[in-house]
Parts: C-alpha cells; sequence; structure tokens
C-alpha cells in the first residue's frame, strides 16, 4: 500500500518539476508564468462551469486512458490511440450517415458499435503484425496514426464532405439533432452513463477476471505466462482489441457529443494525452478515472490560457509533452523491473 | 528521370542526416523516438534565425546549439532518472513539435507557416539539373562514411558499441557509460539539426509547424530496418525517400482515379512494411519495447 502512495507521490513530483520547467521556458519567451499557473488553475476548478467541462473533456480521455492502461499493462505499447480514436469517430459517421432516417433508438447504438469496431479493428492489425511476426507495435502504431489522420483528411473532404462547409477546415455535414447525445455543451446523463459502465466493466475485467490477472503477468513476464499454459497470443490480440476499441468508443462519443460533426484534424493530441493519463495513473483502472479529470482540467484551461495569461492555446501541449518527458522518471515502467524480484502487485489494482 | 532522382535526393538527405542521428544512438543502446522533435526544432530554428539575422551560418550555429541543448535535456532524462525511453522520447517530440508551434505562434500570431527569404548555399549551374539541391546533399555521403569510419574504426566506437550491448561489461573494464550516451546524443543532435535545416531550408525556404510529419519516426524505422550499421540504414531511409518520391509520381499519373490523400499514406505504409520485413527477417525477438526496461542499472 505505502510503495503505491510513493509512486503517486513521485509522479506528482515530476508533474511539478515539468510545470516549472515550463514555466522557465515561458517566462524566458517573455510571458508570465505565474499568469499561466493562475490561468490553468482558474481555468481546470475554480472558474464558473469550469468543473463540468473539466470532466467533459476527462470522460473521453478516461475511455481512451483505460485503453491504453489495459494494453500497457499486458506489455505491448500500443502508442495508437489517436489512430484509433480517429477510426472509430470515421466509421461511426459513416454509420450515421447511411442510416440517416432511422429512429435515433437504432441508429444510436449501431454507430456505437460501429466505432468500436473500427477502432478495434486499426488496433488489431499492429496487435496481428506484433504477434505474429513481431513487428514493433511502437512503429505500427504511430503510423496507423498519420495514416488515419490522412484517412480523416480524405474522408472529411471526399466521401461524407460538407458541400456548405467553408474552406476554412473540411468538415462532414452536422449530424441531426435527434441523434446527438449530447449538445455542444458536451455533458449528458449518456456520456457519464456510458463513461460509468466503461468503468465498472473494464475495473471488473483487470481486477476480477482471469483476462485481467493474465495479462497483468504477460506484461511482466511473458515467458512464465506461456509455461503456464495460457496462450499469450489470445491475450495479446484481446488485449489489443480491447484498447482500440475503448479508443473507438471515445471516437464516437466525440463525434455523436460535443462534435456533432466530423472535422479534419479534430482534437489532434487526445490520444497522446491518454497515454500520459495512463502512465500517470500507473495502469490501475481508479488512478486513471482521477488522473484523467485532471488532465481534462488541463485541457479545459487551454481555452483560458490565451485570454488570462495571452498564451498561444499549443502551450498546453508543451506543458503535456514536459510531463510525458518526466513522468516516467524512476517511476511506472521503471519501478516495475525494480520491483520484480520481491513482488509485482502493483498492477493489481 | 532527373527529376525523380532530384525528388528522391531532396526529401532523402534531411531522412539520412535524422537516420545516422538515431544510429549513433541505437549503436548507445538508446532507442530514439525523439528525433522528430529535434528535426523539427533544427528546421524551425533555421528558418527563424535566417529571417531574423539574414546568415545561415548563424542560423546553423543556433540550431546546432539548440539540438545538442534538447538532446543533453533527454541525456540527463534517460540516463540520470531512468525515464522509459520510449515514452521521454515521445515527451521530447511533443516538445519540438508543440514548442515550435508556439514559438511561430508567438511571433507570428496564428499565421502557420515562415518562409525565409532564402535558404542554403544551392550547389549551383556547374552542376546542371542538380544545381537547385543544397550543398548539404553533396556532404551527406561524407557524413555516412564519417559515421561508419567512427563506429567501426575508432576507439570511440568501440567503447560506443560496448555501452550499447553490454553496458554491464563495458563499465567493468572502466568505460564510463553515460559519458559515452551523452556523446551520442550530442553527436545525434547535430544531425538532427542538420536535417532539419536540410528540410526546411534546403529547396523550400519554409517552416510550417508540423512540416516533419512523421520523418523522425521513418528514420527511427530506417534504424531497425538497416540493423543499426550506418550503410544499412542509409540504405533503408533512401528506400522511404524513393517511395515517397513513388508517391508524387503517382499522384500525376493516377490523381484522377486514386485520392490524393491516401497517396500521401504511402511512405507511412512503407514504413510499416520495412518494419514487418525486418521483424521477419531477423525475428522480431528483442523488441524495443523490452530493451528499454531491461536494460540494467
Amino acid at each position: 500500500m505505502s510503495e503505491r502512495i510513493v509512486a503517486i507521490v513521485r509522479a506528482l513530483v515530476f508533474i511539478v518539476i515539468a510545470l516549472a520547467l515550463c514555466g522557465i521556458i515561458f517566462s524566458i519567451a517573455g510571458y508570465s508564468a505565474t499568469q499561466m499557473f493562475e490561468a490553468i488553475i482558474e481555468g481546470a476548478f475554480l472558474r464558473n462551469g469550469a468543473l463540468t467541462q473539466s470532466l467533459r473533456w476527462g470522460l473521453p480521455l478516461f475511455i481512451t486512458a483505460v485503453g491504453v492502461a489495459i494494453s500497457f499493462r499486458a506489455g505491448y505499447f500500443n502508442i495508437g490511440a489517436q489512430g484509433q480514436f480517429y477510426m472509430g469517430a470515421i466509421c461511426a459517421a459513416f454509420a450515421a450517415e447511411w442510416l440517416n432516417g432511422l429512429p435515433p433508438l437504432i441508429v444510436i447504438p449501431i454507430c456505437f458499435l460501429a466505432g468500436m469496431t473500427g477502432g478495434a479493428l486499426w488496433s488489431l492489425w499492429p496487435g496481428i503484425l506484433r504477434l505474429r511476426s513481431g513487428a514493433d507495435e511502437v512503429i505500427t502504431t504511430l503510423m496507423g496514426n498519420f495514416l488515419a489522420s490522412l484517412v480523416l483528411i480524405y474522408v472529411t473532404s471526399g466521401p461524407l464532405k460538407d458541400p456548405s462547409g467553408s474552406g476554412q477546415q473540411a468538415s462532414s455535414r452536422p449530424l441531426d439533432a435527434a441523434y446527438r447525445i449530447s449538445t455542444s455543451y458536451g455533458l449528458s446523463p449518456t456520456i457519464i452513463t456510458i463513461a460509468l459502465l466503461v468503468f465498472v466493466s473494464m475495473w471488473l475485467l483487470v481486477n476480477r477476471s482471469a483476462f485481467g490477472v493474465l495479462s497483468g503477468l504477460a506484461g511482466r513476464n511473458p515467458t512464465m505466462v506461456t509455461w503456464q499454459g495460457a496462450r499469450l497470443m489470445n491475450i495479446g490480440l484481446a488485449s489489443f482489441v480491447v484498447s482500440g476499441a475503448l479508443a473507438g468508443l471515445a471516437g464516437t462519443i466525440e463525434l455523436m457529443g460535443p462534435n456533432g460533426r466530423l472535422a479534419s484534424g479534430f482534437l489532434p493530441t487526445h490520444g497522446f494525452t491518454a497515454i500520459l493519463i495512463a502512465l500517470v495513473a500507473n495502469m490501475s483502472i481508479t488512478g486513471t478515472a482521477i488522473v484523467a479529470f485532471f488532465f481534462g482540467g488541463l485541457s479545459s484551461a487551454a481555452l483560458y490560457l490565451p485570454i488570462i495569461a495571452g498564451l498561444p492555446s499549443s502551450a498546453i501541449e508543451i506543458i503535456n509533452a514536459a510531463i510525458a518527458l518526466f513522468i516516467t522518471a524512476k517511476s511506472g515502467f521503471v519501478d516495475r523491473v525494480l520491483r520484480l524480484g520481491r513482488r509485482g502487485t502493483w498492477t493489481t489494482r | 528521370m532527373d527529376d525523380t532522382i532530384i525528388a528522391i535526393l531532396r526529401s532523402g538527405t534531411p531522412l539520412i542526416y535524422v537516420t545516422l542521428a538515431g544510429v549513433i544512438a541505437q549503436r548507445a543502446g538508446i532507442w530514439h523516438l525523439g528525433l522528430e522533435g529535434l528535426m523539427i526544432i533544427g528546421a524551425c530554428a533555421t528558418i527563424l534565425v535566417i529571417t531574423a539575422t539574414g546568415s545561415v551560418a548563424i542560423a546553423l550555429s543556433v540550431a546546432i546549439l539548440l539540438c545538442v541543448l534538447t538532446s543533453i535535456l533527454f541525456w540527463f532524462v534517460v540516463e540520470k532518472l531512468k525515464a522509459n525511453q520510449i515514452i521521454a522520447g515521445l515527451g521530447l517530440t511533443g516538445l519540438g513539435l508543440g514548442g515550435t508551434t508556439f514559438a511561430v505562434e508567438a511571433i507570428f500570431g496564428s499565421q502557420a507557416a515562415v518562409s525565409a527569404p532564402f535558404g542554403l548555399p544551392r550547389l549551383g549551374p556547374w552542376f546542371g539539373s542538380f544545381g537547385s539541391l543544397s550543398i548539404l546533399v553533396l556532404l551527406m555521403p561524407l557524413f555516412v562514411f564519417g559515421m561508419w569510419l567512427l563506429l567501426r574504426r575508432t576507439r570511440f566506437g568501440l567503447r560506443l558499441a560496448a555501452t550499447g550491448e553490454h553496458p554491464f561489461a563495458a563499465r567493468s573494464v572502466g568505460v564510463r557509460t553515460d559519458l559515452i550516451r551523452l556523446s551520442a546524443l550530442m553527436i545525434g543532435g547535430v544531425l538532427c539539426a542538420i536535417g532539419g535545416a536540410e528540410l526546411a531550408a534546403g529547396s523550400l525556404q519554409i517552416f510550417s509547424t508540423n512540416m516533419t510529419a512523421g520523418r523522425g519516426f521513418m528514420a527511427f524505422t530506417a534504424v531497425i530496418f538497416g540493423a543499426g550499421h550506418p550503410i544499412g540504414a542509409t540504405f533503408a531511409a533512401l528506400f522511404f525517400a524513393i517511395v515517397g518520391a513513388l508517391g508524387i509520381r503517382a499522384q500525376l499519373l493516377f490523381g484522377d482515379r486514386v485520392p490524393h490523400d491516401l497517396l500521401l499514406g504511402l511512405p507511412y505504409i512503407a514504413t510499416v512494411f520495412g518494419i514487418w520485413l525486418s521483424a521477419k527477417l531477423r525475428g522480431g525477438t528483442r523488441a524495443i519495447s523490452n530493451f528499454g526496461e531491461l536494460r540494467d542499472s
């Protein structure tokens, strides 16, 4: 127990270091670092409605991050969450386009199914390449991200193009209001219910199922799992598929909820942020929920940075990247290796 | 035909410089996913400083300095703080992409591209139709050969290989593996700066945000594809450049039938193919993701 607290404290320390580094960079660039922190805290938590906005950004991030955590636990660096997220949104948009006119009770579930399938398939091929041929999943999933954003550009400027749209950014036709699961405000009972369902089912999957135990073991010692008679291949493919399906689900939520349409290059840092969340939370499902709320706050604060501190909103990207640079320092994965000899309880939660 | 070769050299040269940086880092036992970030820092610094001072020499020095400093930061995080190489490398890439976007936004407002009045020196009319290429294209084979010499024919290269392959053994004979890794990453920083400069100022003289478009990761794949050998990796990088050039060709030929955006994806598909092929040929036993963790401390 105390070890887990140590890990959390360590993660917090490195987040502070990363933020301090950003503060220094921004001060050199001539902005006020204190104003930046003010903007973040105010935009994330203090302003009127800031908490609900943090939740709005945090819930889809949480869903993607749970998927990332599941695949990282199994020992696969599936960093293609961004591409799977896009593919989910694209498939859901196609489903909505083809079924346009049918009652929402039929269309919405099918869209969700399509989105999750799209994400899962986009995660499956790197999984197969990894497990059958040993092609490293870091590169294949990364390339999958680039390919998916090209497909998104193609889809929004080709098959699903909104003819009435402005030339600025290619986007699809807006969804019919009946098919939306939330307003542009971005938070609705449906989305909260989905997130809760994901939380409960994934918590059970990780902590109370054979898959959870075996995939956690496979991440630490694949050879042993094979000797125990488990099929590494099936565990691996399942973790790829689950993580892809969750990213696709998040993409569907963003499409059918707050965004309401497919725009080329929307939310380009979603996947990367989700990876950070999973790492900060040390791959625990409960931890992911808490950390996602924090990073959701950072995302919603991005809107306030230009207003309060005069910073370009890309400053949030730098903050996230700096956190990524430091977050594994002497924590998470390295600790996993260091602690292997003694005990390996930390991934079970 | 000349056009195609020029296109290959133009897109291949930046890639090869960055690949060499990846080779030396890989030899030192570091899987360098921050190449993309270093490359874009080099590209951005070159164009911004040329615009500000009008001097290519100053621009190149600033780019190199920035990339080396960033490499030292990466080394500190990976070597001293024992961070995971993959995640820290991705963080470095994010820092480069976000930082350059931030710099351009902070200086020029919402503008996404900056163009410089002139770029790197060109080869000149003496080279005929190749004259529009920058001198860095001509220097590239020298760098490849120099890297091969450094890795295979010097004491430093031997220590570097020992550091990468068996750090414990290297330390036991008194090699300072941390300093070897530092120098490898610093040399890599210089090469990434040159690659970035060539990308931005070699032919176009434009910096646009996210202009590296995954080239750093392609270079990383070229390193794996080429088994960490400088010449092998160079040819792997050249292969990616050829696929890219063919993609441009294909756009001209089939542009009306195949969507243009999907042809842009050819280099990425080639990269996936490359990593699959090298796993097939050599067996993907030592996957990079495990390597970073199992490395002894």
